[in-house]
């Protein structure tokens, strides 16, 4: 029983797919800096703060959310029109 | 107890190391540069022992480390299905037994300043499989300025981390404003003995006991730090003190392994 829930584990995390659980964390993740939400940009594999222009790189799939980590905003290719998504964080 | 069994528990005590997890905000420049160097030869010190310091807590504490441990999880009244943040998680022990607290069903973060530490995390995940462990999520974070939006957590548990925070209030007032209305935070410390007695064994624990056998490792001025950091750190009733300050409603200061260690709980 273990092995077949470690391989159907195993299963769901390919499928997820790289932009899985990147996608999870910017789901439950805010800003440290303005509390508000991230989104995932995809070219960078970071997690950016349109709040205050800022991304957030993640490394072996752990977020570097340490403000002094942050890097600014410079290439177009972090930068989106596209509205973060608001999240609802009440259970 | 008898002074050599009593010297052993209290070294053994002595030895749990904890990790650092946040800076001060400046207010001036000379501050700004001081808290931001503190906070970084601290981080720079937990990612140096992160390689022996899981096996050094069990050596140095003969295992006891782990009974503390599971108090203040219990303490923290997280009970399954919850959504939890171990702050100042470091190699993850408070995270794994949190983990099996909340179940598959359950969220834990854990929160580290020392990428290694998370690293060792990561890797034990990895290595103690259970499935209940895949609802850990961990994150590279500062205690002053946590990722997470407000009213967020059913329960936060901090194990030997708050001492090294710079800014301990701030670090409080982030913990009281990621926990749910009612819930709760278990912080788990060495503590800061009002008694004279307490306070010298302790101290001369560290000196003869817990350096010679870190110096082993080559980490000598690594767990010096220890006995400067418990004598920077707060009694307990300036914890309880520090909690209600940040808001919390109840806070309560117990005292564990003969008063060697110290256990926060505060209630938002």
């Amino acid at each position: 029983m273990r092995r077949t829930a470690s391989m159907l584990l195993s299963h769901a995390g390919a499928s997820a797919g790289r932009r899985g659980i990147p996608q999870a964390l910017a789901d439950v993740l805010v800003c440290p800096l303005s509390k508000k939400p991230l989104r995932y940009c995809e070219a960078t594999g970071s997690l950016v703060s349109d709040a205050v222009g800022v991304s957030f790189p993640i490394e072996d799939g752990i977020p570097s959310l340490v403000p002094k980590d942050g890097k600014l905003l410079e290439d177009d290719s972090e930068k989106s029109e596209q509205e973060p998504i608001t999240r609802d964080s009440s259970r | 107890m008898s002074t050599i069994s009593a010297a052993i528990s209290i070294s053994a005590a002595a030895a749990v190391v904890s990790r650092p997890a946040g800076r001060r905000r400046h207010r001036g420049r000379a501050t700004f540069h001081c808290s931001t160097s503190a906070a970084g030869e601290r981080q720079a010190l937990f990612s140096r022992i992160a390689p022996v310091y899981d096996h050094l807590n069990d050596v140095l504490s003969l295992g006891q480390h782990r009974t503390w441990k599971r108090i203040c999880v219990s303490w923290s009244r997280a009970k399954m299905g919850d959504r939890v943040l171990d702050l100042c998680c470091g190699s993850g022990d408070l995270a794994f037994l949190l983990s099996q607290k909340v179940g598959l069903y359950g969220e834990v973060m854990a929160v580290d300043f020392s990428r290694q530490q998370l690293h060792t995390a990561a890797y034990r995940q990895e290595q103690r499989w259970k499935l209940c462990y895949k609802n850990i999520k961990w994150i590279e974070g500062d205690a002053l300025y946590l990722p997470f939006t407000d009213c967020y957590f059913d329960a936060v548990t901090v194990g030997y981390g708050l001492r090294n925070v710079v800014d301990k209030s701030r670090a409080m007032q982030e913990i009281f404003r990621v926990l749910k209305p009612g819930s709760r935070a278990s912080i788990l410390d060495f503590n800061k003995s009002s008694s004279l007695f307490t306070a010298s064994l302790q101290s001369w624990a560290i000196d003869n006991v817990v350096v010679p056998l870190a110096s082993g490792y080559g980490l000598t001025e690594e767990y010096k730090y220890l006995k400067s950091s418990i004598s920077q750190y707060l009694t307990g009733e300036e914890l309880e003190k520090l909690a209600k300050e940040a808001g919390f409603s109840v806070a309560k200061h117990y005292e564990l392994g003969g008063g060697l260690m110290g256990n926060l709980v505060a209630t938002r």
